[in-house]
């Protein structure tokens, strides 16, 4: 008998067949002796292990096996709510997103006075402004007409 | 997900008499002596499995604690699909695993841990039609099982545990283990035959 027939006969006997194939395995180890010895076999060592699961006592007492699960539940370590890991530098980036916003402001406040100096007027003007950092961005309208400035701060 | 329960439970509870369902709620509302009371209950259950797997009491204490500290943890995870000493069965199953991984206890790279594949001496075994625990005392059949997993490969072992013990199907036993269905169909082919073998001597040295 090849291994996969063998391992056609345990299928069988583990209910992984389906219908057609376990009424065929099921006459193929009606008529062959090898394989019902097989089949046999492999039934008593299932029954053993199912009747006969061994049973074990952790080998301390209660008190003393519940005081380290108390004292690692009230470590800080495992305490808190595990939290995603912090990426690297994320103090930097705390920093820089106000000083991003507050740059770009002033820049933004100060494109009027540089416009007046190098460019012919204009009765309105759009502008957009890049921040430094790759997560906030920022755009600029202003309608010199209306004397008004407009800055969206995009954070994503 | 939230890591540990934080409300106190408010209404009063009866902790040895009370049903574990009401345990478990009156942990997940942050009632740590109703999570002792678990522990305290369920404590043998997860001790066993963790030392059916890796075999060595400190490494089973160590193991099944850290099992009722992420269960602590993940207390609002359990919704009651299934009962909870099942559930905390798996987290006990999945340390267990994630610990013989690490050790390289479940990797196929000695000749005994080939054998779980291409079967050992078992493959020109013939069969064996004898009941090895036949007439024996189930207290006997418990003790020659342990004596006879004990002498089983890591790999081997697992594979029994995970599909007779806890009744997973071969697919589910692959999922855990991280192995095709064709190599755990493998494994537990020779890890049951390997157990006959076992079993067979044990009734010779010792018959009934």
């Amino acid at each position: 008998m090849n291994h996969e027939a063998a391992l056609r006969i345990q299928a069988w006997i583990d209910g992984e067949l389906p219908s057609p194939a376990a009424r065929e395995v099921a006459a193929w180890v009606e008529r062959d002796p090898d394989a019902a010895a097989l089949a046999t076999e492999l039934r008593h060592a299932r029954s053993a292990l199912r009747e006969g699961e061994p049973e074990y006592s952790a080998p301390v007492s209660r008190e003393f096996y519940w005081s380290a699960i108390e004292r690692r539940i009230a470590s800080p370590r495992t305490a808190q709510p595990q939290a995603p890991a912090a990426p690297p530098f994320a103090w930097l980036v705390r920093w820089f997103v106000p000083a991003g916003i507050l740059a770009a402001l002033a820049l933004v406040l100060a494109l009027p006075g540089l416009r007046d100096q190098f460019a012919p007027p204009v009765t309105w003007a759009s502008e957009e402004v890049e921040s430094p950092l790759d997560d906030i961005s920022s755009v600029t309208f202003r309608s010199e007409s209306e004397g008004i400035t407009v800055v969206w701060v995009n954070a994503r | 997900m939230s890591g540990r329960p934080s409300k106190p439970q408010r209404k009063r509870i009866e902790y040895p008499s009370a049903a574990d369902e009401d345990l478990v709620r009156a942990a997940q509302g942050g009632d740590m002596v109703a999570f002792e009371e678990l522990v305290g209950r369920h404590r043998d259950k997860i001790y066993a499995r963790a030392f059916s797997m890796m075999r060595n009491e400190d490494e089973a204490i160590d193991l099944s604690q850290e099992a009722w500290v992420k269960g602590w943890q993940r207390l609002q995870q359990f919704q009651g699909e299934a009962s909870f000493v099942t559930w905390m069965t798996r987290v006990v199953i999945n340390l267990c695993l994630d610990a013989l991984r690490k050790q390289k206890r479940l990797r196929t790279e000695s000749i005994e841990h080939m054998d779980s594949e291409s079967g050992g001496v078992e493959r020109q075994m013939p069969p064996l039609i004898i009941n090895p625990t036949e007439g024996l005392e189930r207290q006997e059949v418990r003790q020659r099982i342990d004596q006879a997993m004990s002498q089983l490969s890591y790999a081997h072992r697992t594979v029994l545990i995970l599909h007779e013990f806890e009744g997973l199907e071969y697919k589910e036993v692959a999922k855990r283990m991280g192995c095709s269905i064709g190599t755990i169909m493998s494994r537990l082919f020779y890890a049951r035959r390997r157990l006959a073998a076992l079993l067979m001597d044990l009734k010779q040295e010792r018959p009934t």
